[in-house]
């Protein structure tokens, strides 16, 4: 610290300005670090996309974005307006299970025969 | 017998009990200092349970500084660590709980494991989709050196100048490790300054954001990231350890432990340490580095000019960092193609305090434009704000330390 007390406004002007370049500078190398490792990840990928777009047909790419949506939608419609309501196909009364309680209970409604002991 | 309960011993004894009580430490002397500083803990307190202002952090740093401060207690021997080193000769004698405690503040140990658990906790892959973020966490960080420099105005040595300017790292593991090691006499003020404000981000943040920045750039919309797979994930933290701790071994502690924690979690082959540093470790750590970053909070060391300055220049650091990473983001767009334009707002989650600051920026572009999602992009320069700060606590530690 003793290094310290002789520092004035020109080496404390001086250390803001490199410690900001400096905290820029490795960033900016971990920029290019991360985009090698992008590009060797996804070079693969990216081969395979160029390669489906050149063997895919010119006119394939002629269709709108919107005749796209319009095809998509038109799809969509005729597919849900072809679908019937699936029904059970039971048209006996549904049964109903309760809970139990005691209120409702047959056993204790009843009178309960005596135990032969 | 008769002598032992004579009336003279009586009102002698009481009048021991009511001298060595507390209470009457608040009539003697300075004694107004601890019920100014029991009534700050208190504060705190409210704000960490009512107004939940980071309540994980605060709440133990608010009940540390209430039991520091409470009178003939000594729950905390600043002496046990005067001059910036711990006097182990008196140590093992004197010490009490806290002072054990403290000893992981001091010995960098609780930082550091901290972020372990934020490294486990953190998804890096938006920075890795678009490592054009690092630029925007780069520039979020012109609030610390600007406040080192407010800082050395207003008559703070220099190496109080590089704890101060660390809260605008807006990264509490960060400065803390700073601080205990530049100047720990400031871990308190510093502390609470930057916990408090990074609680209050998004109070701090939107008006800077919406101060610099037009209507239509806070509309605009960026593409979507690209997939970022698995093996990414598992060689970025390898990387940044083995690049960031070559390049500047003085942040390898604090980068390190979060690419640690990171990869324990991007592996997938050791669930239970990543479970582990996410939940048990790092709740124990925090209330372990509560407590005693809050102990250190003394009367003296906190009841001066010194700390009303540090709170302000904390806020002028926070405001710098938020500035600085959405003007980048605004000259970044000058070069731009159309389409591939940065939304300037995601600029200021670069300051880290994650995931707060990401949320404010997608809070504020969804204002503008409902159908705007920016929190993913924002993420980027948030993680790589958190990369960021403890790069720069590196570069001012390798000049003041």
């Amino acid at each position: 610290m003793n290094m310290l007390s002789n520092v004035g406004w020109s080496e404390m002007l001086l250390m803001a300005l490199f410690g900001f370049l400096m905290v820029f500078t490795v960033l900016v190398l971990l920029i290019f670090v991360m985009k090698t490792m992008g590009w060797f990840f996804t070079r693969e990928h990216k081969a395979k996309v160029a390669a489906t777009a050149e063997t895919a047909h010119p006119h394939d790419h002629a269709i709108s974005d919107q005749e796209l949506a319009a095809a998509i939608i038109t799809a969509l419609k005729l597919y849900k307006s072809a679908l019937h309501d699936r029904e059970s196909e039971m048209l006996t009364i549904n049964r109903i299970t309760r809970a139990y309680s005691p209120w409702n209970s047959k056993i204790h409604g009843l009178t309960q025969l005596p135990e032969k002991k | 017998m008769m002598t032992l309960f004579s009336d003279n011993f009586i009102i002698e004894s009481l009048g021991k009990f009511v001298e060595t009580s507390g209470f009457m430490a608040f009539f003697a002397g300075e004694g107004w200092k601890f019920i100014v500083m029991i009534a700050l803990a208190c504060f705190l307190l409210y704000l960490a349970i009512k107004k939940q202002f980071e309540p994980l952090l605060l709440l133990p740093i608010a009940f540390g500084m209430l039991l520091t401060n409470l009178p003939f207690a000594e729950m905390f021997h600043s002496e046990l660590f005067a001059g910036g080193h711990v006097h182990w000769d008196i140590f093992v004698d004197n010490a009490g709980l806290i002072d054990y405690l403290y000893l992981g503040v001091k010995l960098g140990i609780y930082p550091c494991l901290i972020f372990v658990g934020v490294g486990a906790m953190t998804d890096f892959g938006p920075l890795i989709a678009n490592p054009k973020s690092f630029l925007l966490g780069a520039a979020a960080q012109i609030g610390i050196f600007a406040t080192f420099l407010g800082a050395y105005a207003l008559g703070f040595a220099p190496n109080e100048c590089g704890s101060i300017g660390i809260i605008g790292g807006a990264d509490g593991p960060t400065s803390i490790f700073l601080t205990a090691r530049l100047a720990p006499e400031l871990l308190g003020p510093i502390a609470i300054a930057a916990y408090s404000y990074m609680a209050l981000v998004p109070v701090i943040q939107p008006p800077i954001m919406k101060a610099l920045t037009t209507k239509q750039e806070r509309m605009i919309k960026m593409s979507q990231l690209r997939q970022v797979s698995k093996t990414e994930k598992i060689i970025f933290p390898v990387i940044i350890a083995i690049v960031i701790s070559l390049l500047l071994p003085s942040a390898a502690p604090l980068v390190g432990c979060l690419m640690l924690g990171n990869l324990m979690k991007e592996c997938g082959v050791v669930d239970r340490l990543s479970k582990t540093v996410q939940n048990e470790l790092m709740n124990i750590v925090v209330i372990f580095l509560g407590i005693s970053v809050g102990a250190t909070a003394t009367a003296d060391s906190f009841l001066n000019l010194r700390t009303l300055f540090i709170l302000a220049l904390g806020i002028i650091a926070f405001s710098f960092g938020t500035a600085g990473g959405v003007l980048l983001a605004k000259f970044m767009n000058l070069f731009a193609k159309e389409g591939n334009k940065i939304n300037p707002l995601i600029g200021s989650a670069g300051v880290s305090a994650v995931p707060m600051a990401a949320r404010v920026s997608q809070t504020v572009g969804q204002k503008e434009n409902p159908s705007n999602f920016l929190l993913m992009h924002a993420m980027g320069p948030n993680v790589a704000g958190v990369v960021g700060s403890a790069v720069a606590a590196g570069i001012l530690l390798a000049f003041l330390g």
